[in-house]
């Protein structure tokens, strides 16, 4: 179990792309809200709001507000509470149902998924007939996201093209319910007309890039790749190649993971945070001994609560350094617990490992996981360092020291600076 | 292409210094290149290495002092050649 699983990839990319989902699941559950200005509050904070519906954006509430502000602003504003587990198994049934038109499905986000098109053409024909086949594998699902809609009036948007960053832009470019196809050999012309919002950038370099008076994607690809580099970094060559259409990230389809799940049922319902912690904790622990972790680190923890009164309450963590070690993994989940403690006490408690990395060797054999984990975290974190320094400045301003004659009594001779190799 | 040896800075390596001398011939003031004289406050440990006799000789009487502001350093006086150096003390 040491080598990395199999993957399923395609360069060939539909983005199934359905905005503001969480809020739809909503509305779909509660069809009244549709006439409605609605919020719904933040899963992490819910003292700003999440997501805003239209008739609520159309009266000045917008994401990222405060509860108070967006009600100050409108008065009829219908505040409602998350529920991500709800979401997140509505998401799952959207996906199950893409991943009858294509092996190869890809989560993005809530709403977000790609699906790879390689080799469909034998069973469906063209792009539109692809994209029509998109379309009828979600109309059943899409059903408890839209009640009553027809996909005529569907907020899913399609986009196709070669890549995920073509296709996800495409599917901005779409109108609800409807596709926009970017055929092969025209990615280049559709993303040089495209805004600079397409690109996958932060608050700072989307003001700095406007700064220097560029504003779509063309304007950023007329640059010379390597004076983006020297400004932006190593981000900087990604954006560039993206904007250029010189990048095709594949679309990589899930390895069916098989999540380890342990649970939990209180005999009451528990609402204290120390007691929910010690549950967290005993549960990671229980949920790693279970032989099929054996041989794999944990990458994406997630805890869901039942609350009483039928809400949930959800936390999830992706690990940058995969782990099986309790404190690493129950860390995150403490930290969500703290930011935003379920709404009501909890009645069942389940811990689940959904993804995994593989382990190596060392760490099956000695079970050396914090330390070795750590060790590596840090080389690696110092490489990119380094790779980026010599990136913007054309050369290491890095060095390690080095012991040369430790023993020689001429001070200069016993240690070296030698450059920092990535 | 450059070699790994090449790559190599020598880390404390010693640093030429003008150095003013008492009537006992002690080290009384220094001054490194492009700065002010700064006067030496106190005299400490002396000892004197003599190396590869067999090759180029290095023959050096080294002093510990320290300059006015506190500052302490190693001074060392190359016999073969009379020139005063100046390194960090380790």
């Amino acid at each position: 179990m040491t080598g990395n699983p199999p993957r399923l990839t395609s360069d060939g990319a539909a983005c199934c792309w359905i905005p503001l989902f969480p809020l739809r699941c909503e509305t779909a559950r509660q069809p009244e809200l549709a006439s409605l200005p609605v919020a719904l509050v933040g899963p992490d904070d819910t003292r700003r709001v999440w997501q805003v519906s239209p008739l609520a954006r159309h009266a000045g509430v917008k994401p990222g507000m405060t509860v108070s502000q967006a009600i100050g602003l409108c008065p009829a504003l219908k505040l409602c509470e998350p529920d991500p587990v709800h979401y997140d198994a509505q998401f799952s049934r959207l996906l199950a149902a893409l991943g009858q038109v294509s092996p190869v499905i890809e989560p993005a986000e809530l709403g977000r998924a790609y699906v790879g098109t390689d080799g469909l053409e034998g069973i469906y024909g063209g792009p539109e007939k692809i994209v029509e086949g998109i379309k009828c594998g979600m109309r059943n699902a899409e059903c408890g996201i839209e009640a009553g809609s027809s996909l005529a009036h569907s907020a899913f948007r399609v986009g196709w093209g070669r890549g995920k960053f073509v296709s996800w832009v495409a599917a901005t470019r779409a109108r609800p319910g409807e596709a926009v196809i970017v055929r092969p050999g025209d990615e280049r012309r559709f993303l040089s007309a495209q805004p600079l919002a397409a690109l996958p950038l932060d608050a700072d370099t989307h003001r700095r890039l406007r700064q220097l008076g560029i504003r779509t994607l063309g304007a950023l690809a007329a640059l010379p790749e390597e004076a983006v580099v020297s400004q932006f970094g190593r981000a900087g060559r990604r954006l560039w190649r993206l904007a250029a259409g010189r990048i095709t990230e594949p679309v990589v389809g899930r390895v069916a993971p098989e999540p380890i799940v342990a649970a939990l049922t209180f005999f009451s319902p528990v609402a204290g945070r120390e007691l929910l912690e010690l549950a967290l904790d005993h549960l990671i622990a229980r949920a790693l001994k279970d032989p099929r972790r054996s041989g794999w680190r944990v990458q994406v923890i997630r805890a869901r609560a039942e609350l009483e009164q039928g809400a949930s309450w959800l936390a999830e963590a992706t690990l940058k350094d995969p782990s099986v070690e309790r404190e690493r993994l129950l860390a995150p989940l403490k930290t969500q617990l703290e930011r935003s403690p379920p709404a009501g006490a909890v009645e069942r408690l389940v811990v689940e490992f959904t993804a995994f990395a593989a382990g190596t060797t060392e760490l099956q054999l000695f079970a050396r996981d914090a330390q070795a984990a750590a060790r590596a975290g840090r080389r690696r974190a110092l490489r990119t360092a380094a790779q980026e320094i010599k990136l913007r400045l054309k050369r290491s301003l890095l060095y390690h020291i080095i012991e040369v004659q430790p023993w020689s009594r001429l001070p200069e001779r016993r240690y070296a600076l030698i450059d920092f190799d990535t | 292409m450059r070699n790994k040896t090449d790559r190599l800075r020598a880390l404390n390596a010693p640093h030429r210094v003008a150095v003013e001398l008492d009537a006992n011939g002690q080290p009384s003031g220094m001054r490194d290149a492009g700065c002010e004289m700064r006067r030496v406050e106190a005299l400490g440990e002396v000892w004197r290495i003599d190396e590869e006799w067999w090759r180029v000789p290095i023959v050096r009487r080294y002093r510990e002092v320290i300059v006015e502001g506190g500052g302490r350093m190693v001074l060392f006086e190359d016999l073969m050649t009379g020139e005063w150096f100046a390194q960090k003390p380790t």
